[in-house]
C-alpha cells in the first residue's frame, strides 16, 4: 500500500513537473513587472506635465498617440533605428559568424583568442562610449590619424556630418556587441552532435555542402534567437548615442531610445514618453512575432 | 589505422594555404578588434594633456599607476564590490530559474506559444517606461538604494533572456538521450538535470556569461535605483565624466578593473564552452 | 604669494567662525544631512569643510554624487515621489524655474534675514538671473559661469600678422568687438597645413575659431550673438517666443559664417573638445568658460601658457558704442528641497560655503568652481594657478566684465525642452537643412507648442514675474 501511494505521489509529482518548473519564472516575472506594465500603459492614455509641476495625470485619451502621427522627430528616430537595426546587427551577424565558423575548429591557444575576441562586449558601454569618442575625434583621433597615415584623405568627419554620424555610431556598436554573436553561434555549433558530419563524410558531402545542409540548419534557432535579442536590446541603444553624438548633428542620429528618453528624463513629459514606449513594445513585438514565425516553420523539419 | 587517420584529417586538414588563410584572418580581425581596447588602457596610463593631442599618443610617457589607484578611491572599488554582489546574485537567480522554465517550455510546451512570447515580451519593455514605475514600487516596498532593488530588476530583464536562449537550445536536443534515462527510471528532474543540463553546457555557459555581464554593464536602474548606499560601477564610471572635467584616464582604468572580474569568468567557463568533439558521445 | 593666501584664507575663516560665534554649537546634537550634487571635483568643499560643519552645526554630510549630464532627472524623480532624501541639492541654474516653480524648494528669504548670504556682492546678473525666482531667494550661488573670449594674445601682438590683418581688412588687428570682426578675425586666422603662421609653416590645420557644436550647450554660442543683437526669448506680453526675430535670424547667420573657420567636427564638439583645439594651440580665439583660463596657465594641460588673452563677448555697436552680452550656460547653485527635515542647519552650510569659503573655493586649481563674487573679482592673489599676479589681474577683469554683460539661460519651467528644440533647429540651419529663417521660425513654432502644452497663462506669469525682478536690478530693458 505505501510503495502504491508512494507510487502515486511520484507519478503526479511527475505530471505536474512541467508546470512546476515554469512556475517560479512566471511568479517572479508576473510579481514585479505586472505594476510597472499596467502603470505605463495607464500613463500613456494621461497628460503628465512634470516640467510644468503637473501634480497629478489627467486623463487624455489616445491624444498622445494621435500626437505621435504628426511628430517628425518620432519619425526620423524610427528611421535611424531601422538602420541601425539593418545594418548594425547585420554586421554582428555576419562577422560573428564568420568567427565561430573559424574557431570550430580546436587549434593551439584557442582557448585565448576566443576570450581576447571577448573583451569589447566585457567593457562597461559608458567607456566603450567615451573610448571611441576619443577616437572618433577629427583633429585628435587614432583613427583619422592612422587614415592620414595611410594616405586616405585627410581624414573623415566621423561625428560632426550628418552623414557619417550613425554609421560611427554602428560602428561602436558592433564593435561592441559582435563577440554575443560569436559566442552564441560558436556554443550552437559545437552542440551540433558530430554523427551528422561523420555521416556527411561517409556521403561523400563537401564542405560548403556540410555548411548549408547541416551547420545552417542545425542553427536555425540559435540564430534566430540571437538576432531577436541583438534586435531587441539595440531598441534599447542609448549609452552610445548620449556619449558620442546626443542625437546630433541636427537630429541624425537620435533613435527612438534617446528620443524616448529625452521625452521622459529631460523634458518629464510622462504620459507621451509612455505612449512612446509602447509603440516601440508594439514594434518590436511586430519583429519577433515575423521571427518566431519563421523560426515554427522550420520546426518538424 | 584507417580510423586515427580519418580524424586526424577531421582536426586539421591539411590544406596548407586553407589553415594559413584562417590564421592571417584571424589575427586581422584580432587586431582590428583589439585596437581600440589598446587604446583605452594607454588611455589609463596617459596624464592631462595626452588625451587629446596630435599626433595621437599610443604609449603614453610613463606608466603612471596612479590613476588606477585614484580610479579606485574615487569609488571604483566600492562599485566593483557592489556591481559584484548584484551580478552574481542575479545570473545565479536568473539561470536557476530560467534552466527550469526553459526545459519546461523547450520540451513540454507549456502554455503554447504565448506564455514563452509573454515571458519573452518582458524583456522588450523599454527602460524608460519601467523606471519611473519600479522607482516608486521599490519605495512603497522601501527598498531603494539597496540590493535587492537591483538584482530584481535585473532578473526581470535576465529571466526571459535566459530562458529564451535556454529554451532554443534544449529544443535542439535529440529527445532520445532523455527518453532513454526515463526508461532506466530516471524521473523527469533527474533527466532534466543529469542528462539535458550537462549536455547544453555551452548553453549554459554563454548564458551565464551574458546575465552577468548585462547585469555588470547596466546603468540607467542602476543611476535612478541608487543613491549612495549601493554604487554600481557604471555610474561610478559615469561620475568621473564632469561637465567641466572628463577624468578620461580613470574612466579608462576603472573599466579596465571592473573586466577583469568577467575576463576571469570568461576564461574559467571557456573550458565548458568548447567542449571539442566528446559531445555528441555522451551516453545514458 | 602662498603666504597671502594662507593668510587670507585663515583670515576668512576666523571671520567665519566670529559671524557664526553666535550659533555655536555647544551641547548641539549631530545632524546627518544629505547633499546631492555632480559627482567630481565640485563637491570636494563639503569634505575639506566637514570638521568645520561638524565642529559648528552639529552637521555631519552624506555626499551623494551623480554624474553630471543626469543631475537633473535624479533630484526631479526624487522631488517627485517627495522622497525627501535631500537635504542640499547643487542645482543648475536654468532648473531653478522648474523647481521652484513647482514648489520644490525652499524660499531662502526668511533664513537669509537671519543669516545674510551678502548678496550684494554677487555680480547683479548671477544674483537676479539665477539665485532668485519670482522676485524670492531659492538658492545661493556656489559655480560662476560666464562666457568669455579668449585669444591667442601672442599671435594678436604679431609684428608680422598684425601688418598682414591691417592690409587685409583695413583696420587694427585686436580682440574682435563685434560679431562682424569676429568673423573677418576668424577667416584671417585660419590657415590649411603648409601655410605660414606668424612665421612657422604649420603642420597641421590651423582654425580661426570653434565652439560648442553639441546639442545640449549649443544655443548659448547662439545666444550670444542673439543677445546683443536684442534678442528676447519671448514677448512678455503675449508670451510669443522672439527667438525667430531679425536678431534671431542675423545671429544664426553670424554663425554659420562662421562654420567655414571652424574644425570639420565642431558640430560634435563638447567641453574637452572645445578647451583642447583652443589649448593645444590650433585655434586663434574660442568662446567658453571661465575654467578654461585657469587650465591654460598650467603647463601640463596647455601648450599656451602665458600667451592666452582674455577678452569680453563680441557685440554690436549701438550709439558709437559695444553692446555686448555673454550667456551664462551651466553653472550651480545651492537650494534646499521644501521638505528637509533640517532646514537651517542646511541653510547654515550653504551659506558658508556661499560666503565664507568662496573665495577660498574658486580660485583653487582643485574644483572647477568658478568666481562669481566682486570679491572674487578683487582678490588675484588668491589665483594662484596663474605665473604672475597680473596675469591673474587680466583674466578676473575679463571674467567680470563678462558677467556684468550676463545674459541668462531660459530659467523657467521647461527650459530642457526649449533649448532641445531650438538646439536641434539650429544645428539644422548649421547643417543646411533649413534656412536660418526657416530654422528659427520652426523652432518658435516649438517654443509655442511647448507653452500651450504647459499652460500659456501660468508661463506668462511666471515670465513676467521674472522680467519685473531683473528689470529692477537694471538688467533688463
Amino acid at each position: 500500500m505505501e510503495k502504491n501511494r508512494r507510487a502515486r505521489f511520484s507519478l503526479s509529482i511527475e505530471k505536474r513537473i512541467p508546470v512546476l518548473f515554469v512556475s517560479p519564472c512566471v511568479a517572479v516575472l508576473l510579481a514585479v513587472s505586472i505594476f510597472p506594465f499596467l502603470y505605463s500603459l495607464w500613463l500613456s492614455f494621461n497628460k503628465w506635465e512634470l516640467g510644468m509641476g503637473q501634480r497629478s495625470p489627467t486623463f487624455a485619451w489616445l491624444n498622445n498617440y494621435a500626437h505621435l502621427f504628426t511628430d517628425n522627430r518620432f519619425w526620423d528616430s524610427i528611421e535611424n533605428m531601422a538602420e541601425v537595426l539593418i545594418f548594425g546587427v547585420g554586421a554582428q551577424f555576419l562577422i560573428g559568424l564568420g568567427l565561430a565558423l573559424l574557431l570550430n575548429r580546436p587549434f593551439r591557444g584557442r582557448r585565448w583568442v576566443t576570450t581576447l575576441f571577448l573583451l569589447p562586449m566585457m567593457i562597461c558601454p559608458v567607456v566603450v562610449g567615451c573610448n571611441w569618442k576619443m577616437i572618433y575625434n577629427y583633429s585628435y583621433g587614432p583613427l583619422n590619424h592612422i587614415l592620414r597615415i595611410i594616405g586616405i584623405g585627410e581624414g573623415l568627419n566621423w561625428l560632426g556630418s550628418t552623414h557619417l554620424a550613425l554609421p560611427s555610431i554602428i560602428i561602436a556598436d558592433s564593435w561592441e556587441w559582435m563577440p554575443f554573436m560569436m559566442i552564441v553561434l560558436l556554443a550552437g555549433l559545437q552542440s551540433i552532435p558530430v554523427e551528422l558530419y561523420e555521416a556527411a563524410k561517409v556521403d561523400g558531402a563537401s564542405g560548403w555542402q556540410e555548411f548549408w545542409y547541416i551547420t545552417l540548419p542545425s542553427l536555425k534557432t540559435i540564430i534566430i534567437i540571437a538576432i531577436l535579442i541583438r534586435m531587441m536590446d539595440t531598441f534599447k541603444l542609448f549609452d552610445l548615442v548620449v556619449l558620442l553624438t546626443q542625437g546630433g548633428p541636427a537630429g541624425a542620429s537620435e533613435t527612438i531610445s534617446y528620443y524616448n528618453y529625452l521625452t521622459g528624463f529631460k523634458f518629464f513629459n510622462m504620459g507621451y514618453a509612455a505612449s512612446l514606449a509602447y509603440i516601440q513594445l508594439a514594434v518590436i513585438i511586430v519583429i519577433a512575432t515575423f521571427f518566431l514565425r519563421s523560426l515554427r516553420k522550420g520546426e518538424g523539419g | 589505422m584507417e580510423n586515427r587517420r580519418l580524424r586526424a584529417r577531421r582536426l586539421f586538414r591539411p590544406n596548407d594555404y586553407l589553415v594559413i588563410f584562417v590564421f592571417v584572418v584571424i589575427a586581422l580581425l584580432l587586431i582590428l578588434f583589439l585596437s581600440p581596447i589598446f587604446w583605452m588602457l594607454s588611455t589609463a596610463f596617459k596624464d592631462k594633456g595626452e588625451y587629446f593631442t596630435y599626433p595621437p599618443v599610443y604609449l603614453p610617457k610613463k606608466l603612471d599607476f596612479s590613476h588606477f589607484f585614484n580610479g579606485l578611491k574615487l569609488g571604483g572599488a566600492k562599485g566593483i564590490h557592489d556591481t559584484l554582489i548584484v551580478a552574481a546574485s542575479t545570473t545565479a537567480l536568473s539561470m536557476i530559474i530560467g534552466s527550469l522554465a526553459a526545459y519546461s517550455l523547450g520540451r513540454f510546451r507549456i502554455g503554447g506559444k504565448h506564455l514563452a512570447f509573454w515571458i519573452l515580451s518582458i524583456r522588450m519593455m523599454p527602460p524608460v517606461a519601467s523606471v519611473l514605475p519600479l522607482f516608486l514600487f521599490y519605495r512603497f516596498l522601501k527598498i531603494l538604494d539597496t540590493y535587492e532593488a537591483l538584482i530584481i530588476t535585473y532578473t526581470i530583464f535576465n529571466l526571459p533572456f535566459a530562458v529564451w536562449m535556454l529554451k532554443g537550445f534544449f529544443e535542439e536536443l535529440p529527445k532520445s538521450l532523455e527518453e532513454a534515462a526515463l526508461v532506466d527510471g530516471c524521473g523527469r528532474l533527474g533527466a532534466f538535470y543529469k542528462i539535458a543540463l550537462p549536455l547544453i553546457a555551452p548553453g549554459l555557459v554563454a548564458t551565464a556569461l551574458f546575465c552577468f555581464m548585462f547585469s555588470w554593464n547596466e546603468f540607467f536602474f542602476a543611476l535612478i535605483l541608487c543613491r549612495s548606499k549601493i554604487t554600481p560601477v557604471t555610474v561610478v564610471i559615469a561620475g568621473m565624466i564632469g561637465g567641466h572635467e572628463i577624468l578620461w584616464a580613470e574612466i579608462s582604468a576603472v573599466a579596465a578593473m571592473a573586466s577583469i572580474p568577467i575576463i576571469a569568468l570568461a576564461i574559467f567557463l571557456q573550458r565548458y564552452l568548447v567542449r571539442g568533439l566528446t559531445l555528441g558521445a555522451v551516453k545514458g | 604669494m602662498k603666504m597671502a593666501a594662507i593668510k587670507m584664507f585663515i583670515g576668512l575663516v576666523l571671520v567665519g567662525c566670529l559671524i557664526l560665534g553666535g550659533g555655536s554649537s555647544f551641547g548641539q546634537e549631530v545632524v546627518t544631512l544629505t547633499v546631492i550634487g555632480d559627482a567630481g571635483h565640485n563637491l570636494k568643499p563639503f569634505e575639506w569643510y566637514a570638521p568645520i560643519f561638524k565642529e559648528e552645526f552639529g552637521v555631519e554630510l552624506k555626499v551623494i554624487g551623480v554624474p553630471f549630464g543626469e543631475l537633473y532627472e535624479k533630484e526631479k524623480i526624487e522631488f517627485v515621489a517627495q522622497t525627501g532624501a535631500f537635504d542640499i541639492c547643487i542645482v543648475y541654474p536654468k532648473f531653478i524655474g522648474d523647481f521652484a516653480g513647482a514648489g520644490y524648494l525652499l524660499n531662502l528669504d526668511e533664513y537669509a534675514s537671519k543669516l545674510g548670504p551678502r548678496m550684494p556682492d554677487v555680480v547683479p546678473g548671477y544674483r537676479d538671473f539665477y539665485c532668485k525666482f519670482g522676485g524670492k531667494l531659492y538658492a545661493l550661488p556656489y559655480d560662476g559661469d560666464v562666457l568669455s573670449l579668449y585669444y591667442r594674445k601672442d599671435l594678436f601682438e604679431n609684428a608680422e600678422e598684425k601688418a598682414a590683418f591691417k592690409k587685409e581688412f583695413g583696420y587694427e588687428l585686436k580682440a574682435p568687438a563685434t560679431w562682424d570682426e569676429y568673423l573677418d578675425v576668424a577667416k584671417f586666422f585660419n590657415h590649411k597645413p603648409g601655410e605660414k603662421l606668424a612665421g612657422k609653416t604649420l603642420k597641421t590645420p590651423f582654425y580661426g575659431t570653434a565652439f560648442y557644436g553639441q546639442r545640449d550647450q549649443i544655443y548659448a554660442w547662439w545666444g550670444n550673438r542673439f543677445a546683443s543683437m536684442g534678442g528676447i526669448y519671448f514677448n512678455e506680453e503675449t508670451m510669443k517666443p522672439a527667438i525667430n526675430s531679425k536678431a534671431g535670424v542675423d545671429a544664426l547667420e553670424n554663425m554659420k559664417a562662421a562654420l567655414p573657420y571652424c574644425p570639420p567636427d565642431v558640430l560634435a564638439y563638447g567641453y574637452e573638445e572645445l578647451k583642447d583645439i583652443f589649448l593645444n594651440g590650433d585655434a586663434a580665439m574660442v568662446i567658453q568658460w571661465p575654467c578654461v583660463g585657469k587650465k591654460g596657465a598650467d603647463p601640463k594641460q596647455s601648450k599656451i601658457v602665458g600667451k592666452i588673452g582674455l577678452a569680453p563677448v563680441p557685440g554690436i555697436m549701438k550709439e558709437g558704442k559695444v553692446y555686448s552680452r555673454a550667456l551664462m550656460p551651466c553653472g550651480r547653485v545651492l537650494a534646499i528641497p521644501a521638505d528637509s527635515k533640517h532646514p537651517w542647519k542646511a541653510y547654515q552650510v550653504i551659506q558658508w560655503l556661499a560666503v565664507v569659503s568662496s573665495t577660498a573655493d574658486v580660485s583653487t586649481p582643485l574644483t572647477g568652481l568658478d568666481p562669481y563674487r566682486f570679491s572674487h573679482f578683487e582678490t588675484p592673489e588668491a589665483f594662484e594657478m596663474f605665473p604672475t599676479i597680473e596675469d591673474a589681474k587680466v583674466y578676473l577683469a575679463g571674467i567680470k566684465a563678462n558677467m556684468s554683460s550676463g545674459y541668462p539661460e531660459p530659467p523657467i519651467p521647461g527650459s530642457v525642452e526649449y533649448i532641445d528644440a531650438l538646439a536641434v533647429n539650429i544645428t539644422k540651419a548649421l547643417t543646411g537643412e533649413k534656412s536660418s529663417k526657416q530654422a528659427l521660425d520652426d523652432a518658435a513654432k516649438e517654443w509655442e507648442n511647448i507653452t500651450a502644452r504647459f499652460d500659456v497663462e501660468k508661463q506668462r506669469k511666471l515670465y513676467q514675474k521674472l522680467i519685473a525682478g531683473w528689470r529692477a536690478a537694471g538688467l533688463w530693458e
